[in-house]
């Protein structure tokens, strides 16, 4: 008797023994009435919205559905950056580029859509020029995401699920806009003013600058595979 | 056989995981490592990690958005 327990001291029984520890934790609250209870509060929201602008129904919903997904596929874009440095896991970061190849043909699909339609374009706006300040700005934000464990999207759906830490990180997000905001003249007139703006189309042709996005894309992604077998190699 | 708890509870993303992988390299074959976390990034990618180590994993929720990953090293 005592022989077979010796041999069998593996995880199985070890676990056996915790799950019944576990058994005797307090019962978990049922969530689930709780969140009918949301999803109603959502639905009847978004209907007093629409009464008073599509729009803003519209921002409500994709909202909810997007903080949704954010949270159930634990998708997260800092570890998509960092996650392939530090273990030389590459899965966040092929789905991200999978993410911008899908919304590469959507946009384009919007944006050629209101072009032959003789529309103005949606969204031209936000073409902005590529400077000095595009570099500085992403090093400090990678920098940022990283040490705050979530970047913009990540802090806030985890601040909704309730992990306390990033609370502090939504407080030094929300005084950090403030700050880059009050600078962001001094950056526009000494760098970003005297850089150029690059919309693709205009330099590719609607269907190559799809081409060359994508192509990006896939290589980025290959890239990315190759990198994740060669650290799992080094590691073995 | 060692049985190590890691409490990582309130830790945000890599700090789990960076943990764990130290951790780790203290323990020899059959000794489990426990690593508690309530970060929901380090969900994914300490179990990825371990896997992809070969090590067996189990996640156990142990409460409400608190969970246990259980790693026993091969």
């Amino acid at each position: 008797m005592s022989e077979i327990n010796s041999t069998e001291t593996s995880a199985s029984s070890r676990r056996s023994s915790r799950a019944s520890s576990n058994s005797r934790r307090k019962p978990k609250k049922n969530q689930i009435p709780l969140g009918i209870g949301i999803f109603l509060f959502i639905a009847l929201f978004g209907i007093y919205l629409s009464t008073k602008s599509n729009l803003l129904a519209f921002f409500w919903v994709t909202g909810n559905a997007f903080g949704f997904i954010l949270q159930k596929s634990r998708f997260c874009f800092t570890a998509s950056m960092r996650d392939p440095l530090l273990t030389g896991s590459t899965s966040l970061t092929r789905a991200v580029m999978v993410a911008l190849a899908i919304t590469t043909l959507g946009f384009t699909a919007i944006k050629y859509g209101a072009h032959i339609n003789g529309l103005p374009i949606p969204g031209q706006g936000y073409i902005v020029p590529i400077s000095f300040a595009t570099i500085f700005g992403g090093i400090i934000f990678g920098i940022g995401m990283v040490i705050a464990g979530g970047c913009a999207s990540g802090t806030l759906m985890r601040v909704g699920e309730g992990f306390q830490m990033q609370v502090l990180s939504l407080a030094f997000f929300v005084i950090g806009s403030l700050v880059g905001a009050h600078n962001f003249d001094w950056w526009h007139k000494m760098f970003i003013s005297k850089g150029q703006s690059v919309f693709l189309p205009d330099i590719f042709g609607w269907a190559g600058a799809v081409v060359v996005q994508l192509l990006i894309i896939a290589s980025v992604y290959i890239l990315a595979d190759k990198w994740e077998n060669k650290k799992t190699n080094e590691a073995n | 056989m060692k049985e190590v708890v890691l409490d990582c509870l309130g830790e945000a993303c890599p700090i789990p995981l960076v943990k764990a992988e130290n951790a780790i390299k203290d323990l020899s074959a059959g000794d489990v490592l426990i690593v508690q976390i309530d970060h929901s990034c380090a969900m994914k990618n300490v179990p990825e990690w371990a896997r992809k180590e070969g090590h067996n994993v189990e996640i156990e929720e142990v409460d409400d958005g608190e969970w246990e990953v259980i790693i026993e090293k091969a």
